[in-house]
């Protein structure tokens, strides 16, 4: 029934993706409800990238398929229209300045240059002065600054579904606290399905709601976030 | 343990990815280095011969003397664009306790042992030994051989040094200008020094100290260099430019492309190779000055060279269109980004750049209306249907580029793809194939009209074409992101 359907931002099903004889993910089902704040953890090789490629049809599936608002990820393009990711430094483009990478996207998304301007008014301070009227194409930005310019790129002209592959690493110790603060505040801000994986435990279970656990491309653990989930994930990494 | 330094670049090579196709194409490579190479040593072995046919009253050598300057100008200017030296994995070896003046000595002694230092031994040497058949004496030929492998060995090191330091770069720029201007005008005769003190050496071998004392000097120079810049901060260290934050709102006028065809401006301006293919691409508007300058030339020729004067930035940048874009094409896959918009700019940015190329080509009017139509009707085609072709052996070629970074040749595997062959048929022997028909059954007018008129059905059914393109496009795209992710 239509109703039923409409609850899930994200379902998998029947999700397999394997290299020759290696499968490196396995997922029955997957169910994402709209606002989730979900956080992926893993070790490497794990498959959380595999499963963000896949949610963003960068690469095929060996079975099943990904829908994201009713959309099939892999046969339409629609999905691009309130869908936004931040993977990895191939997601920015070099020569460009970050004012000219942040217009760019921004008028992919039909966000002209003013509504930017006033966008990026915003973060200030996560910026810390040293991103704007730097004078510098995006490649010559330390790989810190670069992952800024690429995290807040994402949010511009709200997204329904943000994907975020480890945007933690490489920060430095305020930047993370920020970058929390500012997920906190985009997810209370508007009905937001965020999807982060990290390899930080205590900054995913502090943020994610849901904390979904893959262990060679398979769903270990499952469940909502509560005071107790940071001890039982630590558990379960030391054994 | 020097010899574990070379012990690692091996390993480098047979461990680097996609290593069968880059076997593949080092065994290609090395067809055309021996295809060069031969006809270097076929030259090297007749030039003496021909010269003593053809000059009976003058020393071959000394004929070849006078022009040494030229040829190592000439060789210069090809180190200086084509090789590099291998100074790029450094970085790795200051960490370990490898003394630095090891690894110097190792990378410039790596560096000598480049293919393009095989030129002493392809063309002089031949000419070394017709000298020797040509009853010089052993202590002459050989201080002749080795004073043109100092030099030869000499401008490694100053292309080397011209790439890495502009002011060093500016003042051999500088000196060679003065000297020519000098010989010139005010009859100066510096460059026809170089062929004198060759002379000289031949009769007074004992002279080869200097070359040899040159080639030292040079070594010692870069040595030290290399030595004061083997830090992060040094000249070694990966240049942090000042943007020039280019608005190019000119290019408003696109509407919609707009938004690509400026990123497209700011790649082309602020990567190095992308820039040097399109100043390249200049030269092609040259070629016309081969063909048109002969009598005689079958029409084919006169059809390639048309096709070529209007599509040097179609054939040089075009072939490598959409992988411009390789190194964020998973960026652009993922934003709401639409297909048609995005080849339909490029297609609109190569339009451009034959139109422009067809008015710069004005002056071949020297020529004869009839050349110009020509060359008219290859614009023509290569806007209506060359565009096309060309996009479509991009979307199926599917290299990697890096784009901040000098092309080395031969180091592009496209050029021996077989599917690339498979392009340049439709491309260069389809519009010949255009012209020539309708000309031999009828009349040159007819084969400007076939040609010309394949360009306007190219240009009329463009939509048409693009609809098809996207879709191609939209298939490939996985694959594409495969061979893109691929470093």
């Amino acid at each position: 029934m239509p109703l039923a359907k409409n609850k899930h931002m994200i379902t998998a099903t029947s999700l397999t993706k394997s290299y020759g004889e290696t499968t490196v993910l396995n997922i029955e089902q997957l169910e994402i409800p709209k606002g989730q704040c979900f956080g992926l953890v893993g070790n490497n090789g794990a498959g959380k990238t595999t499963f963000f490629s896949i949610l963003l049809d960068l690469i095929k599936t060996s079975t099943g398929e990904i829908i994201s608002n009713d959309i099939a990820v892999a046969q339409s393009e629609e999905w691009k229209t309130f869908t936004s990711a931040f993977i990895d430094d191939s997601f920015l483009i070099g020569y460009l300045t970050p004012e000219e990478y942040f217009y760019f996207v921004g008028e992919l998304r039909g966000i002209d240059k003013a509504a930017v301007d006033l966008f990026l008014e915003t973060y200030v301070d996560f910026f810390n002065d040293e991103i704007l009227n730097q004078k510098k194409y995006l490649r010559d930005f330390s790989k810190g600054n670069q992952k800024k310019v690429g995290l807040i790129a994402t949010f511009i002209g709200n997204p329904k579904v943000v994907i975020l592959d480890e945007p933690f690493a490489n920060l430095d110790p305020t930047t993370q606290i920020r970058l929390k603060q500012l997920i906190k505040a985009e997810t209370e801000k508007r009905e937001l399905t965020l999807l982060i994986s990290s390899h930080d435990l205590n900054h995913v279970t502090d943020v994610c709601n849901r904390i979904v656990l893959l262990e060679r491309g398979a769903v270990i653990m499952d469940k909502e976030t509560t005071a107790k989930t940071l001890q039982e994930l630590e558990d379960y990494f030391s054994a | 343990m020097p010899t574990s330094l070379f012990q690692l670049s091996r390993k480098q090579l047979l461990r680097a990815p996609q290593l069968e196709a880059k076997l593949a194409i080092k065994i290609l490579m090395g067809f055309v280095i021996l295809y060069f190479g031969g006809s270097l040593l076929f030259l090297g072995i007749a030039v003496y011969p021909i010269l003593s046919d053809q000059f009976p009253e003058r020393d071959p050598i000394s004929i070849i003397n006078s022009v040494l300057v030229l040829i190592f100008i000439f060789e210069l200017i090809i180190r200086y664009f084509l090789q590099q030296l291998p100074v790029t994995e450094i970085k790795s070896f200051l960490l370990l306790s490898i003394p630095k003046k090891r690894i110097i000595h190792n990378v410039l002694f790596r560096s000598m042992l480049s293919v393009y230092n095989a030129i002493p031994v392809l063309l002089y040497l031949p000419i070394s030994i017709s000298m020797f058949k040509d009853d010089y004496a052993l202590d002459q030929v050989i201080a002749w051989w080795v004073a043109v492998t100092a030099f030869s060995l000499c401008l490694n090191f100053i292309s080397f040094l011209a790439n890495k330091n502009n002011l060093a770069l500016a003042g051999f720029v500088v000196l060679l200008i003065l000297l020519y201007l000098g010989e010139s005008y005010l009859d100066i005769e510096i460059l026809r020094a170089v062929g004198y003190f060759f002379d000289a050496l031949i009769t007074q071998p004992l002279w080869v100290l200097v070359p040899l004392g040159i080639f030292v000097l040079l070594y010692q120079i870069t040595f030290n260099f290399l030595k004061n810049n083997l830090n992060l901060e040094g000249s070694l260290a990966a240049k942090k430019e000042v943007a020039n934050a280019g608005r190019y709102d000119f290019l408003d006028v696109f509407g919609s492309h707009a938004l690509f065809l400026k990123n497209d401006l700011r790649l082309i301006i602020r990567n190095v190779r992308p820039r040097n293919i399109v100043l390249m691409s200049f030269l092609f508007l040259f070629y016309g000055l081969f063909f048109f300058t002969q009598d005689n030339q079958p029409e084919a020729m006169l059809v390639f060279a048309s096709i070529f004067i209007s599509g040097g930035f179609l054939l040089t940048y075009g072939s490598y269109v959409p992988a411009w874009d390789s190194e964020y094409y998973a960026f652009l896959m993922s934003q709401n980004l639409s297909y048609k918009k995005y080849l339909d700019s490029k297609w609109r940015l190569m339009t451009f750049a034959i139109v422009v190329s067809t008015v710069l080509s004005l002056p071949y009017l020297y020529f004869g209306i009839k050349i110009y139509l020509l060359i008219l009707s290859g614009a023509a085609f290569n806007v209506g249907l060359g565009t096309w072709i060309t996009l479509y052996g991009g979307l199926l070629n599917k290299q990697p580029l890096k784009l901040n970074v000098k092309a080395k040749a031969f180091e592009n595997t496209q050029a021996f793809s077989g599917k690339l062959f498979l392009m340049i048929i439709p491309k260069m022997v389809l519009p010949v194939l255009l012209y020539i028909i309708p000309a031999s059954l009828f009349n040159e007018t007819a084969g400007y009209l076939t040609l010309a008129a394949s360009g306007v059905l190219g240009i009329v059914f463009k939509n048409q074409i693009l609809a098809q393109m996207v879709k191609l496009f939209a298939k490939e795209k996985h694959e594409m992101l495969n061979a893109f992710s691929q470093k």
